[in-house]
């Protein structure tokens, strides 16, 4: 594995995938009364999607393995050493919070939930000052106290209460 | 008739909630368009949610106010600053900025600001005109001859990603597979659910685009600490005096090169997926090849910023010309629009026109009204924007993301649809680190169950697969479909020289005038005969040159 490149394993990981998807459609119940079955159109899009994804690969092997790669291997940096980690904190820290969010949804609500989502996202990606505390609390309340009465009282869509606020 | 449609259709778009929703777009779109990194397709998406509770002709009104408004809000910046909001600006700032730097902002943003606003007017003009026709023509389409319209609208797409395009192929082919998840289209049998009850009724649109556009845009954004926390623009927020008829004496003097790329523009809005990014890039190259002095373009000339301003803006009439009359998305924009008209149960189609006379007038009529909007707005409150900018990357996104889960979970009150956006946004985001285009993968989920539906029409009345190649209209979509598939390989060969590069367009021409000549009537085969005249010209003309 070691030899191949980002896209050479994006195409091995996507034809696993197709794969999978290809064998579902012989799972698809069939129908009499149906001129075209409903396996016929996935099965139409999945065959050049792999014809597609082997020329990808084909394609990224003849490439041989990523320069970048080697050279920071050389260097003794590794994928364990966590520099991508690193590099993208700040996306992990939105991707980490939002899935909080969605998990909790039911126990805080939009408000709260949306509330806590955002100060927090704030706060991990511009700083903990007392100052950038003070402001994201702000900012966290205003925009989405402003966001959840629009759609509430507005455009008259129930959003979810959580259990804090049912309960008070 | 005509007319009771459009007294009736201009009745809808002039109430005063309808235009003041309309306004609040055009403001949501120029404060998008003048944020870097903020796109008009994100602004677009994330008005969709707002959409639901409207009627569809206030639903799509707002939408092309934020449409139009974003294609003319990336101006200020690039003027002001040389960074382009909008990739539809990019041109924008190769005069644009020189200009502002010797010493007239003021003027380069009256320049622009007009260029935009006739730019739009031309296209809505042409929009009146020409989608009728067009939907008329495609009053002749069968079944048949829609998949082939598909698959040209989708190979377009994937050929627009250059040297990726194996990358852009399978990006479109995986849309078409996502939209195949859940309920089949036609008959309602469950397919492709691995067993799991969420996904038996499919992904559902909206939060598919949303995360797959928005949500990784703004992961993109932010990815870069220092650039997240730093402010969009420290540059160029001084208050500028917009001078109005210094710039409309400009644009006078210079009309051949405003009509000109007002129609460059308007017609990459009709092809499927070209857009604003490819138009103004574009009309500035035309405009700089048929200027007396094309050595001045670059160091602050008129003519660049009108060329430029006034081809992003007539895209959009044109990309509106392709889904009013065919049904068809001419880009991400508009496809999304599409996705607003079937929240709806409005289907765009030919007869979308006959069908929906006042809601089709209202989007005429909307458009129209928009550029005048687009022009007021910008001109009273071009301070506000530059002061917009002044704002940080992660507080915005934060922010935004935010409004993403509400603004989905509104379309079915599901929590299920964030947990979709969620997943599309780490999907998207991958893509984007990848390298793969998403603008593929979108319209393949929005023309998946289109083509499906199509194809299912095209075997129940003949299942005969030689009508594809037989049928005037489909073997025209086919043809330009490979050729669109071979673009990226002529461009490749072009720049290294190579002698089959010459051939290419000439090939195209000689080769679309055969289903041109199997068309009935006398008008088509005599376009037949001029493509075919085209093509010995364009050969003559390179031998010569060779020679």
């Amino acid at each position: 594995m070691a030899g191949l490149n980002r896209d050479a394993l994006t195409a091995i990981v996507l034809l696993i995938v197709e794969a999978v998807f290809l064998q579902q459609t012989f799972q698809i119940r069939e129908m009499s009364f149906a001129t075209m079955g409903a396996d016929v159109w996935p099965r139409a899009i999945l065959i050049p999607l792999i014809l597609c994804t082997l020329g990808y690969l084909a394609q990224s092997l003849r490439r041989g393995p990523d320069v970048v790669a080697s050279e920071n291997a050389e260097a003794g940096e590794t994928v364990a050493d966590g520099n991508w980690l690193y590099r993208y904190r700040n996306v992990f820290f939105c991707y980490g919070l939002f899935l909080a969010f969605l998990l909790t949804l039911d126990f805080f609500g939009m408000l709260i939930g949306g509330i806590l989502f955002v100060f927090l996202a704030l706060t991990a990606m511009g700083g903990a000052s007392p100052r950038a505390l003070a402001l994201h609390a702000l900012i966290a309340v205003v925009a989405v106290g402003a966001m959840w009465s629009i759609f509430t009282f507005a455009l008259r869509v129930i959003l979810p209460e959580g259990v804090i606020l049912s309960t008070w | 008739m005509w007319i009771e449609n459009v007294l009736g259709a201009a009745d809808a778009v002039f109430q005063l909630k309808n235009m003041l929703l309309m306004t609040i777009g055009v403001l949501a779109g120029l404060i998008a368009g003048a944020i870097p990194g903020f796109t008009i397709t994100m602004a677009v998406v994330l008005t969709l949610p707002f959409t639901f509770a409207l009627s569809p002709i206030e639903g799509l009104s707002t939408m092309i106010g934020v449409f139009v408004g974003g294609l003319s809000g990336g101006l200020m910046s690039g003027v002001l600053t040389g960074i382009p909001g909008t990739p539809s600006s990019v041109a924008t700032t190769f005069d644009g900025f020189p200009m502002a730097r010797n010493g007239r902002p003021g003027l380069a943003l009256g320049i622009g600001v007009w260029s935009s606003f006739a730019g739009g007017v031309i296209s809505a003009i042409m929009l009146m005109s020409l989608a009728p026709q067009l939907a008329k023509i495609g009053l002749e389409f069968g079944p048949n001859d829609y998949v082939s319209l598909v698959l040209f609208a989708l190979t377009i797409t994937a050929s627009l990603a250059g040297e990726q395009l194996l990358k852009g192929m399978i990006a479109g082919l995986m849309g078409l597979l996502l939209a195949t998840i859940g309920e089949d289209s036609v008959n309602g049998i469950e397919r492709l659910s691995f067993g799991m009850e969420f996904l038996e009724s499919g992904f559902a649109f909206l939060p598919v685009l949303v995360g797959l556009f928005a949500f990784s845009q703004l992961m993109s954004d932010v990815a870069n600490r220092d650039e997240a926390r730093g402010r969009l623009m420290d540059a160029g927020a001084k208050s500028v005096r917009v001078e109005h008829l210094a710039a409309i004496r400009e644009i006078i003097r210079n009309w051949a090169h405003l009509v000109r790329s007002s129609l460059i523009g308007a017609f990459t809005g009709i092809l499927p997926a070209a857009g604003g990014s490819i138009s103004n890039i574009l009309a500035y190259d035309q405009a700089k090849k048929a200027d007396k002095n094309p050595e001045k373009f670059g160091t602050g000339v008129p003519a660049g910023i009108i060329a430029s301003e006034s081809a992003n803006n007539a895209t959009a009439g044109g990309a509106l010309i392709t889904m009013m009359a065919l049904g068809i998305p001419g880009d991400i924009v508009t496809a999304v629009m599409l996705g607003a008209l079937l929240i709806h149960d409005v289907v765009p189609s030919p007869s979308f026109i006959g069908d929906q006379p006042k809601l089709a007038y209202g989007i005429f009529i909307a458009f129209f009204f928009a550029n005048f909007l687009m022009l007021a707005v910008q001109s009273v409150a071009l301070r506000g924007f530059l002061l917009v900018t002044k704002a940080r990357m992660y507080a915005l996104a934060s922010v935004i993301l935010c409004f993403c889960a509400i603004g989905v979970f509104a379309l079915h009150n599901s929590t299920f649809d964030i947990w979709t956006l969620f997943i599309f946004g780490i999907l998207g985001y991958g893509m984007r680190l990848l390298g793969f285009p998403l603008a593929p993968m979108i319209l393949g989920v929005v023309l998946g169950p289109i083509a499906e539906v199509w194809l299912n029409r095209a075997v129940s009345s003949d299942s005969d697969p030689t009508l594809y190649f037989t049928r005037p209209w489909s073997l025209f979509f086919i043809l330009i479909a490979c050729f669109s598939i071979a673009f990226p390989w002529y461009q490749k060969a072009k720049k290294a020289g190579k002698g089959w590069a010459d051939y290419f367009i000439p090939g195209l021409c000689a080769v679309l005038s055969i289903p041109l000549f199997m068309m009935e009537g006398t008008v088509r085969p005599i376009v037949a005969g001029a493509l075919i005249l085209v093509a010995i010209w364009i050969i003559v003309k390179q031998r010569k040159a060779a020679g």
